[in-house]
């Protein structure tokens, strides 16, 4: 500010010296009626001179002010100017110069592309500049290297976390009246119409040298309109432990398989898989704890990852959840206390990944879950699944477009279904579930991707539990997704289910149709392969 | 399982031999530009990949986890410090778990540091499109950046390998040695076009343009990463009428149908052009990129 009204001051003083020196000179022009005296041209003169140095003073001003000022923002330039612009260029004052300045600038560099700037470090090489301090900080020391980036900006960066927020909805349509019979997981719409079932809160950034931290909250609308919160993650992470290895600890989802550890809004179908929410469970396997994870020092990449979690609660489905209002499977539950270590959650899992080729990637992994679960006092869970993901993306990849995705997960469950509380479950059971997905993507054109998945859940038949979540049924889903940007979605789905008839329920076959749309806001952390 | 384990350690022991037997320092590159000058600056002292392709879009590369195993073991990481990367590296990055490659180590080299970025935002509204908000961050296309680049290169080299200070520093001398003299005849080249306009599709030539005195601030794309819309094209060859633009430069991973189809209703000419050296056959280097995107823009605009 104070710069600009030095220069409109010089300015200013430069255009009124000539005026009147103009004067006298129209003064003394031959049959002027009031010819100046030589006095009056000599005080003139000492006028203009005393005029002329303090414009050469406020120059000299304007220059030192700019200098300074260069000086302290040589960090935050917004556009790199010439070296020649700074001062004279714009704004159009003479140089001080022993000849006379011209009375109005008749050039200026910024407006017109002009002849080579001069060389600011004086090593002429040529005609066509080699260097341009305008574009470069002045030469460096390598000290240099160990300072932040010296590029400016409003520094948006510079925040302490990243803070984003997702908001997904669906307007369902069903032949279902009980859509939340039919949909396996918690984010899934639960209702024929508009459905928000996943609006999230996402959080990261460093904690300190050593830390990263991370946190989602998720809100959710029930049926009822009322709103339900959770807490999906929250954990922190190590940044700089040696030999491969990284350990987190908090609440977080567990490595199992590819949908597990992941987020709704990365989905690239509006519902969970009837795999993942049958045998992982409708919120995903996730649950307080700590992980260790190792990349092994292979050629390729091999990493080994083991969890343990309370595995305590709704969010550990098959191992120590007391169910809805204390039944699970037909049982009363016990709500057991961790009693040895085997009651606790252990998730390991070993994924391993190549390139087939410069465009074709394949990933392979194997998960287990291991636990009590709270149908008897000594009931166990584990849980086995592989997965296998192939991807190809061109060569030309234009914002990830076109590509081609196939990713395949399949597990088995063997749950000992205890004789409950009390013993007041007629019989112990033991259930071989299983089950598996395999969906395929084609990214077609930027923005623009089909999908297909099947779906099958075998749930072993029981005479005993009367529980419509061990129905054995199988699904084919076909959508198209429109991403406008990175930031927004539009999907359509179409979903065929097929509900098979056991003891206790009969079979029937469901059509639905979902439209969901989604929105990303702020700094959302960018997402693993 | 016996079996399993031996696989693991012989092949732990057969990296660990291997990373003995030549101790180049390995140095990986987010993008093919600053591998190039890696091995202009490294020369046979350093073992240089690059992880984004030279023929596909910078801003949306798979964070694949052959990139994890790369970064594993490097000694030296160059990306852009300009966000261009943020989509991808920042999950690599923590899943490598590399300590060598922290911000802030000679192991780290942010090849925006010492560089003004151009179009910085004042407002950052993702209404605008795919805005930077460090700034535009294709730097690399002015000759005169890419010193600056190449210069900080031989600085980390140096504090990562100090024996061979001098090698590096040399390599360095002798690449802007290089630059100053082909900037003479790029810029004889491109002095007849001085003040014209070209079309580009995505505005990743502003360095490239404020070099040669070109004006590049004409897209096919409405807004940065927004595809070209029916209407904004009618605009963009309106405008190309009137000003009487030659040449429209699209990249490899650019629809080129799109920007054909506009040359053909003004008469202009769709030049090849990349901005990382590998991309078309004979540009593996900087200097022979920057020579083939000088002479096609100069045949087209002739």
């Amino acid at each position: 500010m104070k710069k600009i009204v030095l220069v409109t001051l010089a300015c200013g003083v430069v255009a009124a010296a000539p005026v009147r020196s103009a004067e006298p000179a129209a003064g003394t022009a031959p049959g002027g009626t009031t010819p100046a005296t030589a006095a009056d041209v000599e005080a003139l003169r000492q006028q203009v001179q005393s005029l002329t140095t303090m414009v050469q003073t406020l120059q000299q001003q304007v220059k030192d002010q700019q200098a300074t000022l260069e000086r302290n923002n040589s960090t935050a330039p917004s556009l790199p100017q010439d070296p020649e612009t700074p001062s004279a260029g714009v704004t159009g004052s003479p140089a001080p110069a022993a000849s006379p300045p011209p009375l109005f600038p008749t050039t200026d560099s910024t407006v017109v592309a002009s002849a080579p700037p001069v060389n600011p470090n004086g090593t002429t090489t040529g005609a066509f500049p080699t260097t341009d301090a305008s574009v470069t900080a002045t030469s460096d020391t390598g000290s240099a290297l160990t300072q932040p980036i010296p590029i400016i900006g409003g520094g948006n960066n510079k925040n302490y976390m990243n803070i984003s927020f997702d908001g997904m909805f669906v307007l369902a349509g069903s032949s279902a009246r009980d859509l939340y019979h039919i949909e396996v997981g918690d984010h899934d719409p639960q209702q024929r119409g508009f459905n928000a079932r996943n609006a999230e809160i996402a959080i990261d950034g460093a904690v300190d040298p050593y830390f990263e931290g991370f946190a989602n909250i998720v809100l959710k609308l029930d049926n009822n309109n009322q709103t339900e919160i959770e807490l999906e993650e929250a954990f922190l992470q190590t940044t700089s432990l040696p030999l491969g290895l990284q350990v987190k600890g908090g609440q977080f989802f567990a490595a199992f398989g590819r949908i597990n550890p992941t987020h709704p809004h990365t989905w690239e179908f509006v519902d969970t898989p009837l795999v993942n929410g049958r045998l992982l469970g409708p919120d995903g396997l996730r649950g307080v704890g700590a992980q260790i994870s190792w990349t092994a020092p292979v050629p390729w990449y091999s990493q080994v990852i083991l969890a343990v979690q309370n595995g305590r609660g709704g969010t550990a489905y098959s191992f120590r959840n007391p169910g809805d209002d204390g039944v699970f499977y037909a049982r009363m539950t016990i709500d057991r206390e961790a009693n040895a270590l085997r009651d606790f959650l252990f998730v390991p899992r070993w994924e391993n990944s190549f390139n087939l080729s410069e465009t074709q990637t394949v990933l392979l992994g194997a998960s287990g879950a291991f636990g009590a679960n709270d149908t008897g006092s000594n009931s166990h869970t584990e849980i086995y699944g592989g997965d296998l993901l192939y991807k190809w993306k061109s060569a030309r990849a234009e914002g990830g477009f076109p590509f081609v995705k196939w990713q395949t997960e399949a597990m088995y469950r063997r749950f000992e279904a205890g004789r409950g509380l009390d013993d007041s479950f007629p019989v112990a059971e033991t259930f071989d579930d299983w089950g598996m997905y395999s969906q395929l993507l084609w990214g077609f054109k930027k923005g623009w991707v089909v999908g297909l998945r099947g779906d099958y859940l075998h749930m072993q038949d029981s005479p005993f539990t009367d529980d419509f979540t061990r129905q054995t049924r199988s699904r084919i889903s076909a959508n198209l997704t429109w991403y406008p940007t990175e930031f927004s979605k539009l999907r359509l789905q179409y979903n065929h289910d097929v509900l098979e008839e056991n003891e206790f329920f009969a079979g029937r076959d469901v059509d639905s149709l979902f439209f969901q749309f989604e929105f990303i806001l702020g700094a959302h952390g960018a997402h693993k392969f | 399982m016996k079996y399993l384990t031996n696989v693991f350690l012989s092949a732990a022991l057969s990296a660990i031999v291997a990373t003995a037997a030549d101790a180049k320092i390995k140095v990986v590159a987010t993008l093919p530009d600053f591998a190039a000058l890696a091995r202009e600056v490294g020369g046979d002292k350093v073992d240089v990949s690059a992880m984004a392709k030279p023929t596909e879009d910078p801003h949306f590369v798979d964070a694949r986890p052959s990139f994890v195993v790369q970064l594993r073991s490097a000694d030296v990481l160059i990306d852009g410090g300009a966000e261009l990367e943020l989509g991808w590296l920042p999950p690599l990055l923590q899943n490598a778990r590399n300590p060598k490659l922290e911000a802030g180590k000679p192991g780290r080299v942010e090849a925006s540091q010492g560089v003004r970025l151009m179009n910085v935002p004042t407002n950052v509204t993702r209404a605008a499109g795919d805005v930077h908000s460090l700034g535009n961050p294709h730097f690399m296309t002015d000759p005169i950046i890419a010193k600056t680049v190449a210069m900080h290169l031989a600085q980390s080299f140096a504090a990562v390998d100090p024996p061979n200070a001098a090698f590096y520093d040399a390599n360095y001398k002798k690449f802007e040695a290089t630059i100053n003299a082909r900037l003479q005849e790029w810029g004889t080249a491109m002095l007849p076009f001085k003040g014209q306009s070209v079309v580009a599709y995505h505005d990743s030539w502003v360095y490239f343009a404020h070099r040669f005195g070109l004006n590049i601030d004409l897209f096919l794309e409405p807004k940065p990463g927004i595809p070209p819309s029916p209407s904004h094209l009618a605009e963009v060859i309106d405008k190309m009428k009137a000003q009487k633009i030659k040449a429209i430069i699209v990249e490899p991973f650019h629809d080129r149908k799109i920007a054909e189809k506009v040359a053909s209703s003004t008469g202009a000419k769709v030049v090849d052009f990349a901005q990382y050296p590998g991309a078309f056959p004979e540009t593996d280097s900087y200097v022979k990129l920057m020579d083939t995107l000088v002479s096609r823009l100069a045949a087209a605009m002739k």
